[in-house]
């Protein structure tokens, strides 16, 4: 990922930061006055920062999982190549991927041919056992797939053979070979084992399940993240669509003060603000396969973000339907 | 289907319905018409089976897994899936049983086939995955190119093929040749109640 931004840019970006209540010391506020609602433009996409060199990371990525396993279908091909073109014009940085999902790091590939690398793209993939092979063997391997000369990120997923996987992705990232390393886990799974993880080893990231009606990582391992400097990727932010589709399905409607409060017009709004708030996270993936759900996931990027009496009214107002 | 058992199941199942039926429709286009031909071989072995010719119904019904491990699995189903490849591998793996017990003439029925009630049962099996299978998939709105035909698609293949199992073989060849067969068929089930399953 290249961070070359302008002094315009970058004092938007601090004022993104102190609106959403970014910046380390400060509490988590939504300022209107910094960042106006309105302002969708990509520059104001919400940043956190990441890792100790100062590098930053839009609150809003995507995920691949199952929504981007598409096969050689041209037809499909297409369609995904533009959810990821939507997601890039929107700012969008991180994209989440694995072994795991079939075809996806080859979709990836296909869609990165036809628009280009952009600067702004922070490639995550994992290691995963079933795979095959040694994690070096598997990240070349996805390397070729993805065709990126390097990943940002990589992770061992759901902590398959983490001792021997996390090893090698140390050596590699200590040789420069990629950017930042991780672990993930999903579905509230071995959360003890991942905090021994988070205490024991020297990782930057770690991926887990967090959203309004998964919280089990607030009692411990996202305090322990952020007493670590160490970085949060929330997975399942719709808890696999059901969340989001189950309120669309049921025609719930958005209450009022969630607009008034946090600037949310729509369910994923209100899904995914009320996830990178908290202030140990530090962006939500949601996967998709449509451009129109792209744009409403980015949009819940930009500030106003809730307050914490904010998001405790939102988990109130949600436990209640 | 979002609990921890669920997802363990989801593992395998890394695609949505609509690129399943997608990648059914793409196996349907390129293979047409040789559906006609796997059909029509399915009605001889089925003949076959009933007038007591086993090891040539054996032998007919062999390139036919052979051609679903190919064609189904390693050449399309492993695209989505990174378990089609073993699946693959496995539906080879039975072309090769079937051949070995052709050439054998172990675990052949040694009498015609008469009203036993595995006869029966293997009859209406192998009728369902021929002429009932294809238009199960048109009748609940698919295209004519996800038509479910035996030879060219794993589920019928695997139906037809225990059935005509049942009327061919005896004894621990029937077993163990219904093993990849029967076990693709969980697998099946178990997909389609994933991606059916409403998110
Ligand atoms: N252990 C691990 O490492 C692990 C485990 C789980 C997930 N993950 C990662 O996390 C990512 C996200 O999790 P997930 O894909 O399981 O679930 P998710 O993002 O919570 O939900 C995805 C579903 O939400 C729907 N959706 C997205 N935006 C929407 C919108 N604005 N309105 C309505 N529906 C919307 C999508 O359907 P449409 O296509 O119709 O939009 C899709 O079916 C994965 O893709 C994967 O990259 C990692």
């Amino acid at each position: 990922m290249h961070t070359r931004l302008s002094r315009r840019q970058s004092l938007k970006l601090l004022g993104a930061a102190v609106a959403a209540g970014l910046l380390p010391s400060l509490p988590v506020v939504a300022t209107p006055a910094l960042v106006s609602a309105a302002d969708k433009s990509p520059a104001v996409l919400l940043r956190k920062p990441i890792g100790k060199q100062g590098n930053t990371l839009p609150v809003i990525g995507m995920g691949t999982w199952r929504t981007f396993n598409v096969g050689s279908d041209p037809k499909l091909l297409d369609a995904r190549t533009q959810v990821v073109k939507a997601f890039f014009e929107l700012g969008g940085g991180l994209i989440d991927s694995s072994p795991m999902y079939g075809s996806a790091p080859d979709v990836m590939g296909y869609a990165l041919r036809k628009l280009g690398i952009p600067d702004s793209l922070f490639s995550a993939e994992k290691v995963w056992s079933p795979a095959g092979g040694s994690a070096r063997e598997q990240v070349a391997e996805l390397k070729k797939r993805w065709q990126v000369a390097q990943f940002n990120l990589v992770q061992v997923h759901n902590l398959t053979d983490w001792r021997e996987h996390l090893a090698a992705l140390q050596q590699m990232k200590a040789e420069g070979s990629l950017g930042y390393i991780g672990i993930t886990t999903s579905h509230g799974r071995r959360h003890q084992e991942l905090e021994q993880i988070m205490t024991s080893q020297d990782i930057d990231f770690i991926q887990l399940t967090y959203n309004i009606t998964h919280r089990e990582a607030e009692q411990r391992l996202l305090p322990l993240a952020q007493e670590k400097g160490i970085a949060v990727i929330a997975n399942r932010p719709f808890d696999g669509g059901s969340l989001i589709k189950g309120l669309q399905r049921r025609g719930e409607s958005l209450p009022d003060w969630a607009k008034a409060e946090c600037g949310c017009t729509n369910w994923a709004d209100f899904l995914l603000k009320f996830i990178v708030s908290h202030p140990a996270l530090t962006c939500a993936i949601p996967a998709t396969t449509q451009v129109a759900h792209m744009q409403e996931n980015m949009s819940a990027g930009h500030g106003p973000m809730p307050s914490a009496s904010a998001r405790k009214r939102m988990q109130r107002y949600f436990a209640a339907l | 289907m979002s609990g921890g058992a669920g997802y363990q199941l989801q593992q395998f199942i890394p695609f949505s319905s609509d690129v399943y039926l997608r990648l059914l429709e793409r196996i349907g286009e390129t293979y047409w018409p040789w559906h006609i031909a796997t059909l029509l071989l399915g009605v001889i072995v089925l003949l076959l089976a009933l007038r007591h010719k086993a090891s040539a119904g054996c032998m007919l019904l062999a390139p036919l897994w052979l051609f679903v491990g190919y064609g189904f699995f390693l050449q399309h189903y492993a695209e989505l899936n990174w378990a089609g490849n073993y699946i693959g591998y496995a539906f080879i793996a039975e072309a090769l049983l079937l051949l070995c017990i052709a050439l054998s003439g172990k675990g052949l029925a040694k009498t015609a086939p008469d009203k036993r009630p595995a006869v029966v049962i293997g009859l209406a099996l192998a009728l369902t995955g021929l002429v009932g299978w294809p238009f199960i998939g048109l009748l609940s709105g698919n295209s004519s190119f996800q038509a479910a035909v035996f030879g060219i698609y794993a589920d019928p293949t695997a139906i037809v093929t225990l059935g005509l199992l049942l009327i061919m073989l005896r004894g621990w060849l029937l077993w163990l040749s219904a093993i990849i067969p029967l076990l693709w068929l969980v697998v099946s089930g178990l997909t389609w109640w994933v991606l059916l399953t409403p998110q």
